[in-house]
């Protein structure tokens, strides 16, 4: 099988939609937050109105959508606000999830480039998932949309594998190439490792005074370490989901699965990778207002696990006997 | 689990398999490591940044390969000029697929710690003098806290800190200045600056020590003309010299 045909089989893949689904809702709580954490105290008015409707800027804003509809005026802006609310409501539901994914992402990319000086990495970690969740079929189980069909809330429907694997990419993509980026000596193993104790005094991103962390400076610098390498390694999940799967197609015809193959199967990195990174996401939402990114982070941890191995884990939790 | 499809693949899953992989293909080239938004000279002299060169230079050093601080940054420099301008041409014919579609990759983040990080402060000159209303997360100076203190406003104001964006701190120092002029009616002048102040290391904070703070990005305003609805920055000086540590 040549490589191309290999590619094209592999996308023809299929699974129950239970990991997607909750790749799908987590993902609308993540959008939802982004949208509604501005509607108090006139943030909407300071940082996205134009300035003949109460905003302090000038001029016209990035975001094209915003343009053709005439400019960053109340009407515009609020009528995003709200498309992104009900379009977020819907997804989190599971109702007509590709269109309202299509209308959250545009919803929010407009909102967020309305303002290019007032975003943070959330706005694309958000639009990224909305498009692979228009791509994919992620209300075929979980949803509002599965009730109705079905009279249940769950189904057993095939979905496309790839928009799953295509946000483990995205996973990917962000942590490797920001830890390719952090070249600082203060990141870089062999100096200080100073980056996280000096990151954290930074008064723009702190939640309140950070000094204390002089007392634990030697913790700083081994998570400092610990997350430099565990961005730049993170490429190592995708060799992961490669040699399953070729694990699994020599299964199928009866051979021996490669040597990385089995050590891949037998050494799952994927609990590893998550076991750093949700706590690490945690601490970072913890310690720092850094708007929504934790939450859209941890949100594609979702697509890390295939559907039996959720459901596995679920009925393991089911099974167990309470205490007492 | 299963793997769909009959032995010989339809025109349908070709196309999939190419879109798929254009997906791929333009994903992986948009989030390729770039100084965007850091290719700004003046910049590059902030002391965080000189510092860094510093650091380099020293750890080349100590692996044989003498260069100056000032040579890291002009080759930093002009290849970060050069890989700007190949990945620019690159990425065009993508940029659609970003910009409509919300597949942008710009994961710069925090690539090194701003060792010398600016703290926000706002003043109101009353018959009394300077009082300060409002400095970043001081539960007790919170005039538009719950405004300024949001974290979009807080990465407005981290980028306004540094040189190249005085048009829009402009804009927003004015839009306080109205709201100021609205919410303390007996206040004559409103003053808006960065406090820049060097990031005490664990053994300073242990040794009670702090760095001296220094101004910058200062703007004042009359705040008689806004409510007449004549407004006018006033010029650099004219309330006389800001000295370090003036206004708390």
């Amino acid at each position: 099988m040549s490589l191309w045909q290999g590619w094209v089989r592999a996308l023809q893949r299929q699974e129950v939609g239970t990991s997607l689904a909750l790749f799908r809702m987590a993902v609308a709580l993540g959008s939802l937050w982004l949208v509604l954490s501005m509607l108090p105290h006139g943030r909407i008015t300071l940082l996205w109105l134009r300035r003949a409707d109460g905003g302090y800027r000038e001029g016209s804003s990035g975001s094209w959508l915003v343009e053709a509809l005439g400019g960053a005026s109340s009407t515009v802006v609020w009528g995003l606000v709200a498309v992104g609310i009900l379009a977020g409501l819907a997804l989190l539901l599971g109702l007509a999830s590709r269109l309202s994914a299509f209308l959250a992402l545009q919803s929010v990319l407009a909102l967020g480039w309305i303002n290019v000086h007032a975003g943070g990495s959330y706005d694309d970690l958000a639009t990224n998932a909305l498009w692979l969740l228009v791509l994919a079929d992620s209300g075929a189980t979980l949803s509002l949309s599965c009730r109705l069909r079905t009279g249940s809330w769950t189904s057993d429907r095939l979905v496309s594998s790839w928009p799953r694997w295509l946000a483990v990419l995205q996973l990917v993509l962000m942590y490797s190439t920001s830890g390719a980026q952090k070249i600082s000596h203060h990141w870089v193993p062999g100096g200080e490792a100073s980056a996280l104790y000096y990151i954290l005094q930074q008064p723009e991103w702190q939640r309140g005074d950070m000094r204390w962390l002089a007392e634990v400076y030697p913790l700083t610098q081994a998570v400092t370490t610990l997350t430099w390498l565990w961005e730049i390694s993170s490429p190592l999940l995708l060799l992961v989901f490669l040699a399953r799967w070729r694990g699994e197609r020599a299964s199928q015809q009866g051979a021996r699965a490669s040597r990385l193959g089995r050590l891949f199967q037998r050494y799952d990195l994927r609990l590893g990778f998550a076991a750093i990174g949700i706590p690490m996401h945690l601490g970072t939402l913890l310690l720092m207002d850094v708007g929504p990114f934790s939450a859209l982070s941890i949100a594609y941890y979702a697509a890390l696990f295939h559907p039996d191995e959720v459901r596995a884990l679920v009925t393991r939790v089911a099974r167990r006997p309470a205490p007492g | 689990m299963s793997e769909a499809g009959p032995q010989t693949l339809s025109w349908g899953a070709h196309l999939r398999g190419l879109l798929v992989g254009l997906h791929v293909l333009a994903v992986v080239l948009v989030a390729l490591p770039a100084p965007e938004g850091g290719m700004n000279r003046a910049s590059w002299a902030d002391p965080t940044v000189q510092a860094e060169f510093q650091a380099w230079a020293d750890r080349l050093g100590a692996l044989g390969l003498d260069l100056g601080p000032e040579e890291i940054e002009q080759q930093a420099w002009t290849l970060a000029q050069a890989w700007t301008k190949g990945r620019n041409v690159v990425l065009k014919p993508i940029r659609p697929y970003t910009r409509y579609l919300g597949t942008n990759q710009p994961w710069r983040m925090f690539v090194a710690p701003h060792t010398h990080p600016s703290r926000l402060h706002i003043e109101l000159r009353e018959a009394e003098g300077w009082r300060t209303i409002y400095i970043a997360r001081d539960p007790t100076l919170d005039w538009r806290a719950d405004q300024l203190g949001h974290d979009r406003a807080r990465s407005a104001l981290f980028r306004y800190a540094w040189p190249g964006y005085s048009r829009s701190w402009k804009q927003l120092s004015r839009w306080l200045a109205e709201r100021a002029a609205e919410d303390f009616p007996q206040a004559t002048h409103l003053r808006l600056r960065f406090a820049r102040q060097q990031s005490p290391s664990p053994e300073e904070v242990r040794a009670g020590f702090e760095h001296p703070r220094t101004w910058g990005q200062t703007r004042t305003y009359e705040l008689g003309p806004i409510r007449a609805g004549e407004l006018g920055p006033i010029r650099a000086g004219e309330l006389g010299p800001i000295r370090s540590g003036e206004g708390r």
